[in-house]
């Protein structure tokens, strides 16, 4: 398959072809101005697996209109601040890398990948220590039976965004784990935008892990900005194939510079019997999406999805999160938890899971919960279980409030002051999910993050 | 009532839990008439944690979860809180965990129980052993325990009256809010109140826990008739 689609990409139209017009143009005008400009900056033919995901993107950008608040699914979600922008492709400027990369390590034993605008920097990664067997980098060395999955899932179930990421992705990160072999340590992605003080920068990282039968992995993605209060957009689409017994345990950290945009895609396929677990947490950008869209293929699949969204000051933050269940014995568990802590700021959830006929006894369980700390804050939740089966356990629940007035109580009652337990609440409130994601280096990034966004709209309320 | 135990018995609705929720401060409940007195100081003037600071301690009868907060900082948090209150020092993490151990042992509860969140799964026997716990922590001064007994098996029940009666000094006081002569058999009270519709209609010993027992709330009822007619 691999030598295959190596000869095919010879065989393509190349860069300089393509810029000669025989290839048709996209008919939106912001897609074909992003594709174009990316053209321009591609200097080498990409490995086989990328050019055919490249090729069969841009085949089907070519009547792909990009989505406005009259489409469904981006009713609350404007994002014509980014279609009026010129997008430049990121340069991957070295400026402050370094300094980046070394407030952004997790414990010394993980390893770590440092994507720089999308692409893979093996001079700033740290990649050895993996057991052997176990493939860790560029898309172009991997194995074939796990390159062939590159853009499989984004085709058929990936938004607009994921087919530009699938179209423009200078490279691809790879991490493919054997059968029956587990990693011991958290691998960590580092995804760096550098953003450019006179231009709206943009990068489309691509990530790609394939766990054969019974294999384990923990996979860390982890979002920063080199340097804090640039403008760039990050595009990036993660693909998880997890085969029959296979754990993988995925942790999302997006610590975005705050003027950023940030555009999201996790697509997994799940086999037999095995399992998936999400902790998310969404802090960074001004204007921020992730499409989550989960399969279960097999009988006895167990997933589970927990998030924390936190939009402060100007911030928009989405989570649209589809979970399919097709066959018996599955298990779902999903918590969402929201706080929009200014007037300014809005969150959106839009949380499908779908219990198809065949997928009975089916266990799920959907909870959306949502704080608002600020007059006019605002959230657009539609948590949603669509059961066509007719023997399952499915609950779900959605709440939107200040804080709870029995649990400040449960504080006074034991004489913590209000303003204190307020604190201690909204801050719990969040851990109730972010504690999952167990790497204290992690969380402390994640924590500060918050407090920065928190900090003065709690001591505001005292 | 200093060094002394009382416990309130009544049917379902005569307004016990009411009267601790109100002595504590509860904001669902409005005092349109009456009096709290706590050492010479009017309670209703104080905000709910000054009443606690103040040595007034409520064990809830559904303890409430509070996902994300670990047990161990919460109960940090409340007993420094009344310890900057009170001038003292407070707490690090490795101080407060020697004054937490012991007690713990005491209420043959598991280490594992500080790290985990205040109440999240925890079965209805550990939620007493918590409120219990942190009455330990804190060291009121008057305990009122509302249902303390409900949901417990045999042995928890023993290990937690044990641990009550462990925690009387002279100058503290316990209020037992209680169904059951069970419970006052391992915690003694010193007086027993019945309360129907809001009032305490008698006060007496064990006595009127064994009439209870024997003949429910009508035994009572005729007890007062026959009272008033011999009076």
């Amino acid at each position: 398959m691999e030598a295959l689609l190596s000869g095919r990409s010879c065989c393509l139209p190349g860069t300089s072809q393509r810029q000669e017009g025989t290839w048709t143009p996209a008919e939106d005008k912001w897609t074909q101005r992003l594709l174009t400009a990316f053209a321009q900056v591609r200097t080498v033919a990409a490995p086989g697996a990328l050019q055919r995901m490249q090729d069969e993107c841009t085949q089907a950008l070519r009547t792909q209109r990009m989505p406005t608040t009259r489409n469904e699914e981006y009713r609350f979600t404007d994002v014509s601040r980014i279609l009026q922008s010129t997008p430049q492709p990121a340069s991957q400027s070295p400026a402050g890398l370094p300094e980046a990369v070394a407030a952004h390590k997790l414990e010394a034993a993980a390893v770590q990948l440092v994507v720089v605008d999308g692409v893979l920097n093996r001079e700033l990664s740290r990649l050895g220590g993996l057991p052997e067997g176990v493939y860790v980098g560029s898309i172009g060395g991997a194995p074939a039976s796990a390159a062939e999955h590159l853009g499989q899932q984004a085709r058929t179930r990936g938004s607009p965004f994921a087919l530009i990421n699938g179209a423009t992705a200078q490279d691809a990160v790879c991490i493919h784990v054997p059968a029956g072999m587990e990693v011991p340590q958290a691998v960590h992605v580092l995804y760096i935008a550098t953003g450019d003080a006179n231009a709206v920068t943009v990068s489309c990282p691509r990530l790609l892990a394939v766990l054969e039968e019974r294999a384990y992995l923990e996979v860390l993605e982890e979002f920063s900005g080199a340097q804090a209060e640039q403008k760039y957009f990050t595009n990036a689409v993660a693909e998880f194939v997890v085969h029959q017994g296979a754990s993988l345990v995925h942790k999302y950290v997006q610590l975005e510079s705050n003027p950023g945009w940030h555009m999201k895609a996790t697509l997994v396929s799940q086999a037999q019997g095995s399992r998936y677990a999400l902790t998310e947490a969404m802090v960074g950008a001004s204007l921020a999406r992730h499409d989550l869209g989960v399969a279960q293929l097999g009988r006895k699949t167990e997933t589970t999805m927990r998030s924390f969204i936190l939009c402060g000051e100007g911030q928009l933050h989405d989570l649209h999160s589809k979970l399919r269940l097709h066959h018996p014995a599955g298990t779902a568990n999903q918590l969402h938890k929201c706080i929009v802590a200014a007037s300014s700021a809005r969150g959106v959830f839009d949380g499908n899971v779908k219990v198809e006929r065949a997928a009975q006894q089916t266990d799920a369980g959907q909870l959306s919960r949502n704080l608002l700390l600020a007059e006019k804050a605002t959230v657009n939740v539609k948590p949603n279980l669509q059961i066509i089966a007719d023997d399952v356990k499915c609950t779900h629940g959605c709440a939107v409030s200040d804080l709870q007035e029995d649990q400040l109580f449960y504080f006074r009652a034991r004489g913590v002051d209000p303003k204190d337990a307020r604190r201690v609440l909204v801050y719990s409130f969040g851990a109730e999910v972010t504690q999952h994601l167990k790497h204290p280096d992690l969380m402390a990034r994640l924590e500060a993050a918050v407090t920065q966004t928190l900090g003065d709209i709690v001591a505001a309320a005292d | 009532m200093e060094g002394e135990v009382h416990a309130i018995m009544g049917t379902n609705g005569s307004g016990k839990s009411t009267l601790t929720k109100v002595i504590v401060g509860h904001p669902d409940y409005e005092v349109l008439g009456g009096s709290v007195t706590y050492r010479g100081q009017d309670l209703l003037e104080l905000e709910p944690e000054m009443r606690a600071r103040a040595g007034v301690f409520l064990s809830f009868q559904s303890p409430i979860e509070i996902p994300g907060v670990s047990n161990i900082d919460f109960l940090r948090l409340a007993l420094n809180t009344k310890r900057k209150h009170n001038g003292q020092k407070e707490l690090d993490p490795l101080e407060f965990y020697g004054h937490v151990m012991p007690l713990l042992s005491k209420l043959k509860m598991n280490a594992d129980f500080l790290e985990r969140n205040v109440n999240e799964g925890f079965s209805g026997g550990e939620r007493k052993r918590n409120e219990i716990l942190q009455l330990a922590v804190l060291e009121a001064d008057l305990a009122i325990l509302d249902e303390i007994d409900s949901g417990l098996d045999i042995d928890a029940l023993k290990d937690v009256a044990t641990a009550v009666n462990g925690l009387k000094r002279d100058d503290s006081a316990v209020l037992l809010v209680t169904h059951y002569k069970r419970l006052l058999n391992y915690i003694k009270p010193d007086v027993i109140h019945i309360m129907e519709q809001g009032r305490i209609t008698s006060s007496g010993g064990m006595e009127l826990a064994d009439i209870l027992e024997d003949q429910g709330y009508q035994g009572i009822k005729d007890m007062r008739t026959a009272q008033a007619a011999a009076a």
